[in-house]
């Protein structure tokens, strides 16, 4: 009885805050939820322009050498497939660097990719958003790219050149690639979708 | 602290604004002031949830002021503020989600807001549930007013604009230092200078 006495106040105000808050969450989760598909659709149909629908062919599917559950999706056009979209992570310099990576049809060149979440330094590390360095990434080889501090940043091959003072996350971008090309590849052969 | 013995609206309106400035009078919340104003959009989103959360929680806790005993205080203090941080957080999610992801844990963090406790101790927790708004309105106005100018200035030296929007003549050199952590410590310096020598020079 000391104990209700001493603290029902506790105990109703943490009913009270709980109901309020269960209340709260009911009633926004459909448009939280509907602005994270959004966000996501927008960012699939911003790197496979072409693509009028997009499929998971891959769902939280583990995957060997990666640590993250991975999702992949088929973009089609007319029963085409455009392309091949995934979502790829690793440590950037400050915090983790979340990646939407698009490859073509025969998964043989990149097509680009879009930065979903980076905490990357300001001015700096988070240039890896900007055109001038994603750019050197659309046409690559979809295969082992290798980083250079120095060298021609149009020409489009599997040498990345970094961002000036921001080498860590350049090298962070570059080794998300390394990771998860040749294992999405693997995955997709393995399940018939390419050759 | 303020003459909350006697409060009445407008002094406790003010108060919030100037004389018990949370930012730079009390040199309350420093972590959400120097992290968040890098861009007004920002800085103002920062500033109004935490008034949402000053105004709500100095309202219940007023409410429930006669009732508190002194060993639950602060965990009731706690446990209001991190309801309305919650509902803050959700709020952001659902209709301003960009934002919501730039501020990332800076929302989440006024949990722990020094502002936020002190006003619930030294305000809500002795006044009734109107006072406890107009102070929480006040506190919380002081602290997005604070941000805003601290915000602007930095938004202007180190990329031109406010809100985005190119506010400074072609050929202006901007000074990219101030988008960085330093910028944020030298200008928040420089507003405390300024605050004590006009606060200096008011008492004489």
């Amino acid at each position: 009885m000391l104990f209700i006495r001493e603290s029902w106040l506790l105990i109703v105000a943490s009913l009270c805050f709980g109901i309020l808050l269960a209340g709260v969450n009911y009633a926004l989760k459909p448009k939280i939820d509907a602005n994270a598909s959004s966000k996501q659709n927008e960012a699939l149909k911003e790197l496979l322009i072409n693509a009028q629908s997009f499929e998971a062919v891959v769902k939280d599917q583990t995957v060997e050498n990666i640590g993250a559950p991975v999702t992949v999706y088929k973009g089609v056009n007319n029963g085409q497939c455009e392309g091949w979209v995934f979502g790829a992570t690793g440590p950037g310099y400050a915090d983790r660097i979340d990646l939407l990576i698009a490859v073509d049809a025969k998964f043989e060149k990149i097509i680009g990719y879009n930065v979903l979440f980076s905490n990357e330094t300001v001015g700096f590390g988070d240039k890896i958003k900007n055109s001038f360095f994603k750019d050197q990434f659309v046409g690559a080889p979809a295969a082992k790219l290798e980083l250079f501090k120095m060298g021609d940043d149009k020409v489009i091959n599997a040498e990345i050149i970094a961002i000036s003072g921001a080498t860590v996350s350049s090298n962070a971008a570059v080794e998300i690639f390394n990771q998860y090309l040749p294992n999405i590849k693997a995955l997709l052969i393995q399940k018939g979708m390419i050759q | 602290m303020s003459d909350i013995n006697t409060p009445t609206v407008a002094k406790t309106f003010l108060t919030g604004i100037w004389k018990e400035n949370p930012v730079l009078a009390l040199v309350l919340g420093t972590c959400p002031t120097l992290a968040v104003t890098g861009d007004v959009a920002s800085a103002i989103t920062m500033g109004l949830s935490a008034t949402f959360v000053l105004v709500c929680s100095n309202f219940v806790i007023s409410l429930m002021r006669n009732l508190l005993k002194p060993h639950l205080r602060i965990l009731m203090f706690t446990l209001t503020i991190a309801t309305f941080v919650t509902i803050a957080d959700l709020l952001l999610k659902a209709y301003l989600p960009e934002m919501s992801t730039k501020l990332g844990p800076y929302i989440p963090l006024i949990i722990v807001n020094c502002i936020i406790i002190c006003r619930a101790e030294a305000c809500a927790s002795k006044n009734g549930p109107f006072i406890s708004i107009v102070d929480g309105i006040g506190m919380g106005l002081g602290f997005t007013l604070t941000l805003s100018v601290l915000a602007t200035i930095r938004e202007v030296l180190s990329y031109g604009t406010i809100l985005g929007k190119s506010v400074m003549p072609d050929g202006f050199i901007t000074l990219f230092a101030f988008a960085l952590p330093v910028g944020a410590f030298v200008t928040l310096g420089l507003m405390l200078g300024l605050v004590k020598i006009i606060n200096e020079k008011l008492a004489k």
